[in-house]
């Protein structure tokens, strides 16, 4: 396969910190960031309901 | 259990006049970092004025401590002028009220560690920088802490490096 088509590999750090999630979030407004968590939480929270805790 | 509403949590503090700044895991991530959190971490001024107000805005969100939840405590103007922190369960979700943080370091202490964000709904709000979050949990050194630094190292250096090269973000 040409070198072209290949997906780009991930990029961590020596201390293993995925860097292109960190990339990511500073790509995103701090109100983009702050809907984001907020929508991981909730997901989270119901997640947690669903499955009783 | 109240959900978190960070949104709402930071809007009432600020359409009630309160002095404070975010700290803590949703200023990491105001500033960019990839990290989870579940409270709402603020460090509040302790003037007579805006103690009023904080009491005024924690009222509005029905904010009692999280400890004894039964008991309904409410903080007054008296538990919030202390250096103290209360930990709160409110409308908004977990809601931890700050009179200082790290080595006793007070509002004004953290102010010109600070940046101004609009977080949405035409809310602005003072955030504490990613740097002195960094030096506070290297002084604090808990497991904790220590767990979450290489993120938030990376993620300044990150920052640093486009702002350097402001096209390669």
């Amino acid at each position: 396969m040409p070198e072209e088509d290949l997906p780009p590999q991930p990029e961590y750090s020596e201390d293993g910190v995925d860097l292109s999630l960190i990339r990511w979030m500073l790509s995103l407004t701090p109100a983009e960031r702050l809907v984001f968590l907020q929508r991981q939480i909730n997901a989270i929270l119901k997640i947690r309901r669903l499955n009783g805790g | 259990m109240a959900d978190s509403d960070f949104l709402a949590g930071l809007k009432a503090l600020q359409a009630a006049g309160v002095e404070f700044i975010v700290v803590g895991g949703l200023a990491a991530v105001l500033n960019g970092a990839p990290v989870q959190t579940y409270d709402l971490d603020v460090v509040h001024a302790r003037n007579d004025e805006n103690i009023a107000k904080l009491v005024c805005a924690l009222e509005s969100l029905d904010a009692i401590y999280r400890m004894q939840p039964a008991r309904r405590l409410r903080p007054n103007a008296s538990h919030l002028s202390s250096a103290g922190h209360h930990n709160l369960i409110a409308s908004c979700g977990p809601l931890d009220v700050l009179g200082a943080i790290g080595t006793g370091l007070s509002y004004e202490d953290l102010l010109p560690h600070t940046t101004e964000m609009e977080i949405g709904s035409g809310a602005r709000v003072r955030v504490l920088n990613l740097a002195k979050i960094i030096t506070l949990k290297e002084e604090l050194a808990g497991e904790k802490d220590l767990a979450v630094l290489p993120l938030l190292r990376r993620t300044l250096k990150e920052k640093e490096r486009a702002a350097e090269n402001p096209n390669c973000v």
